[in-house]
């Protein structure tokens, strides 16, 4: 394992006027690890993601991949040098193709596919992600599970070293978590390091290394999934015992 | 330090009728998220109409107002039955597909005030537009103090509108937030047919009185647009008062250069467009939200 | 070649229109060329408009201010004694800049704001060509006459239209149009697959503003005098956007559609004294019919009565997966 985490992040700050959305938030992700976000409703998680990858600017705070500084870059910026994200409220691009929308992730992502190379990195990605019976299809034409299978798969194709994914459990039925989980795992063994957002317990206790829970936009505990989630200030920001499938 | 004082005077008396004009804009922007481009042919039409009124039956366009602004509130009732509602609603901003249709209405009734009047430029007389007072040590015409007190009239009237009767309160509801004010039993095709009436009124009252000031033509209105944009983009888009603030702001602009620098008379309208193009670009979110620092809708990011 | 024209979206009835613009000079008389020229003229400005308001999605109702640009660059330099075809990519680099200064400030813009901007930027413009001395002011100016040969006019002006539904059929099978189709259908996710979106709309801004610019620059050359009222104006501006969406905004074959019946509608209206004096209600008609019924334009009630034919013919053996 490299001594270097491959993301660190410092002290990251998002205010939106007067509303703090993110408060000193810091943590280390390990190469080739899955490390979950997970926290109550309006905790910043989506905005904590959105400020790693570019789609929002921190107001403080440092974001380091690899050992460079990327808070402040563009969205754009930010995945040409390999990390990507995916939405927790899908977002297809509704009048192209399957195809079409994953050779987006390909033409335009770290290494700027062209050509038959791009045509080879689109076939294996939906052949990974299990979409390659709807190749053809129209996104419109997906279901919720196929769509966030598309989302997957249009940001592995980008072939990134981080991948963040927004609750991409959200919607899915037990079989289709599974499936997720699955896909989640080997995406890890294929050398990416992953970050999730996850309501779901049980998925994120059956792949996740490490655990932070966010609340109110601070950091208020990070560790192992299982001793994360027993500490009691998170119990309490989860009002009571009330996380479903949690232990005790 | 005299002549300061009348800028600013006439600067006053423009903004009235400046904020007038905008607010059909607003009003309909607020509500239905939808930039009404015939708002400039609304105007000249409602100018034609009053010149009618006093060519064939004698009626000082300031009394036609009587007549005109329910006309037009009627008009823009139709208009919204028959066009807007057949648009779908899609997503939460304005879309491409009601600022093109209504751009083409633009057109419609630009040829319509063609074949029905000509083009030739027209200009409404009364016994009084050439009569003025003397204010500060400088000669204000008539028409436009007149204008100046129609304008104050309909903006106290629409504020009372606003923040007293079901219908008002439900249009500012609406225009907050949208989805919140559904839910709270609005009923969404009445506030809009209502707000677009209004709009329509509005634009109808600006007309009548910018007949009374200036000549006209069918093309007349669209740098008047240009300004009526300028002047919701620069108060804020979703606040009525941000409107009132706007429209002061572009006639103290105007005013000040025109007395204090050598910009030719035709070249003023640049700077109304440039003005715009900047605000729109710069404090897309209006002067209100600039000092506020926020951030939201029309920019990326 | 054939599938790879199929791939573009070049329709056969185009490439007849090609070769029929080529031919013309040998059959037809001087008046029909010149119809044909205005007919190219509309197919370049429609067509490379598209590229930025069709594929990238953003509508500016401001092309006219390339027309002018290109348009003026040529006249002015023709009569410092320039050969008025060098003048041409001049005219073309002009417009381009202008573009860029233009669209910078501009492209963070969305939507109808954009629209709203980009008239400001061309009434502005206007303004100031109008009030400007070296430009003629508002009565403009004459080319050198020296310089007129009516049958290059026509060939330049049919290359440079053949040239942009070239240009915009490439743009549309490679990574550049793609990028520009993923802005248009969601320029936050395309941003976030690692598209810089104000990048690629600047491209698509300055090739469409080279190629209507150029387009301006042969305009000067044929009718041999402009002014402000004739080349930045706004009801070109308005014609500029009306072909693409009354044909089919965003297709290839749309904007030469939509050119085609203008071009034809124009000749009409100008020819009939009573039909001119409805020309703005025509255009604002079938504005308001395309937003109304049919945003797609020709191309889109072409496609739904394909469908509407489809569903009707009886099913074949293919079809129904063999008896």
């Amino acid at each position: 394992m490299a001594p270097e985490p491959i993301l660190e992040v410092r002290g990251v700050g998002k205010r939106f006027g007067g509303l703090v959305a993110l408060d000193g938030v810091s943590f280390r992700v390990e190469q080739g690890s899955i490390f979950s976000v997970i926290g109550p409703n309006g905790a910043g998680k989506t905005t904590l993601f959105s400020c790693l990858v570019g789609s929002q600017k921190p107001t403080s705070g440092s974001i380091r991949f690899k050992g460079k500084e990327i808070a402040g870059l563009r969205n754009d910026q930010v995945v040409a040098r390999g990390v990507v994200r995916t939405h927790q409220v899908v977002r297809p691009f509704r009048d192209m193709t399957v195809v079409e929308n994953v050779s987006v992730g390909a033409l335009f992502g770290t290494h700027q596919r062209r050509g038959a190379e791009a045509r080879a990195r689109v076939a294996a990605v939906l052949e990974r992600a299990g979409l390659a019976s709807r190749a053809q299809a129209l996104a419109r034409t997906l279901t919720i599970g196929e769509l966030k299978r598309l989302e997957i798969a249009r940001a592995l194709a980008t072939e990134p070293e981080v991948l963040c994914l927004d609750e991409v459990m959200g919607g899915l039925n037990p079989s289709e978590i599974e499936g997720a989980m699955q896909l989640i795992r080997e995406i890890r063994s294929s050398g990416i390091t992953v970050l999730m957002i996850e309501h779901h317990v049980h998925a994120v206790l059956g792949v996740s290394d490490r655990v932070m829970v966010l609340n109110f936009g601070k950091a208020i505990a990070e560790g192992e999934p299982l001793q994360a989630l027993r500490d009691p200030a998170v119990v309490a920001a989860y009002l009571g015992n009330d996380v479903e499938g949690a232990p005790g | 330090m005299e002549r300061l004082a009348s800028v600013l005077l006439s600067s006053l008396l423009l903004a009235g009728l400046y904020a007038t004009m905008s607010y059909g804009l607003a009003v309909i922007y607020g509500v239905m998220r939808i930039i009404n481009l015939a708002h400039a042919g609304l105007m000249m039409l409602a100018a034609y109409v009053t010149l009618t009124l006093n060519t064939r039956f004698g009626l000082d366009p300031f009394l036609s107002l009587l007549v005109v602004a329910p006309l037009f509130f009627g008009l823009g009732v139709v208009l919204d039955l028959t066009l807007i509602r057949r648009l779908p609603r899609g997503g939460t901003g304005p879309s491409m597909q009601s600022l093109l249709l209504l751009f083409g209405l633009w057109l419609v009734l630009q040829n319509l005030a063609y074949v029905v009047w000509g083009g030739d430029t027209q200009s409404i007389l009364t016994p009084y537009t050439m009569s003025s007072v003397p204010l500060l040590g400088e000669r204000y015409g008539v028409p436009l103090l007149l204008v100046f007190a129609v304008s104050l009239l309909s903006l106290v009237g629409l504020t009372i509108v606003l923040r007293r009767t079901f219908l008002g309160k439900a249009i500012r509801a609406v225009t907050q937030n949208r989805d919140a004010a559904l839910l709270s039993g609005v009923n969404a095709g009445r506030i809009s047919a209502v707000a677009f009436g209004l709009g329509t009124a509005f634009a109808a009252i600006a007309g009548t009185m910018l007949s009374t000031l200036y000549a006209f033509t069918p093309d007349f209105g669209r740098s008047l647009l240009l300004k009526a944009f300028c002047i919701i983009v620069l108060g804020g888009m979703e606040s009525f008062t941000g409107v009132a603030i706007g429209a002061l702001v572009l006639a103290l602009i105007e005013n000040l250069a025109a007395a204090y620098t050598t910009i030719p008379t035709s070249f003023q309208d640049a700077i109304s467009f440039s003005l715009l193009v900047l605000v729109l670009v710069f404090a897309p979110n209006g002067l209100p939200a600039l000092f506020r620092g926020f951030s939201r809708r029309a920019v990326a990011r | 070649m054939s599938a790879w024209l199929k791939k573009t979206g070049v329709a056969p009835w185009m490439v007849v229109l090609a070769a029929a613009l080529l031919l013309a000079p040998l059959v037809a008389d001087r008046g029909t060329l010149n119809d044909l020229w205005s007919v190219a003229f509309a197919v370049v400005l429609a067509s490379a408009w598209n590229l930025l308001g069709g594929f990238a999605g953003q509508i500016s109702l401001g092309y006219s201010a390339f027309v002018g640009i290109g348009a003026y660059t040529t006249v002015l330099l023709a009569n410092a004694g320039w050969n008025p075809w060098l003048t041409l990519p001049v005219g073309a680099v002009l417009a381009v800049l202008f573009s860029v200064v233009v669209g910078l400030p501009t492209f963070r813009l969305r939507g109808p704001y954009f629209s709203i901007a980009t008239i400001g930027v061309s009434e502005a413009v206007r303004v100031i060509a109008s009030g400007m001395e070296f430009t003629g002011g508002s009565s403009g100016l004459r080319m050198p006459s020296a310089n007129f040969h009516f049958l290059s006019n026509y060939y330049g002006m049919a290359g440079l239209a053949l040239l942009t539904v070239g240009l915009v059929a490439w743009v549309r099978v490679s990574a550049f149009g793609m990028a520009l189709e993923a802005i248009r259908q969601d320029i936050d996710a395309a941003e976030a697959l690692g598209i810089h979106s104000t990048r690629y709309k600047l491209l698509a801004h300055a090739l469409s503003a080279a190629l209507v610019g150029a387009g301006g620059g042969l305009f000067a050359m044929n009718f041999q005098y402009i002014s402000p009222g004739s080349v930045f104006d706004f009801p070109l501006s308005l014609r500029i956007v009306l072909m693409p969406i009354v044909g089919g905004i965003g297709t290839l074959v749309g904007p030469v559609l939509g050119a085609v019946l203008f071009g034809y509608l124009q000749i009409k209206l100008l020819a009939s004294p009573t039909l001119r004096d409805w020309n703005l209600f025509i255009y604002g008609g079938l504005l308001m019919a395309v937003m109304l019924f049919e945003p797609r334009g020709i191309v889109g009630i072409w496609e739904r009565l394909r469908r509407l034919w489809r569903r009707r013919a009886p099913p074949t053996l293919e079809a129904s997966g063999g008896a």
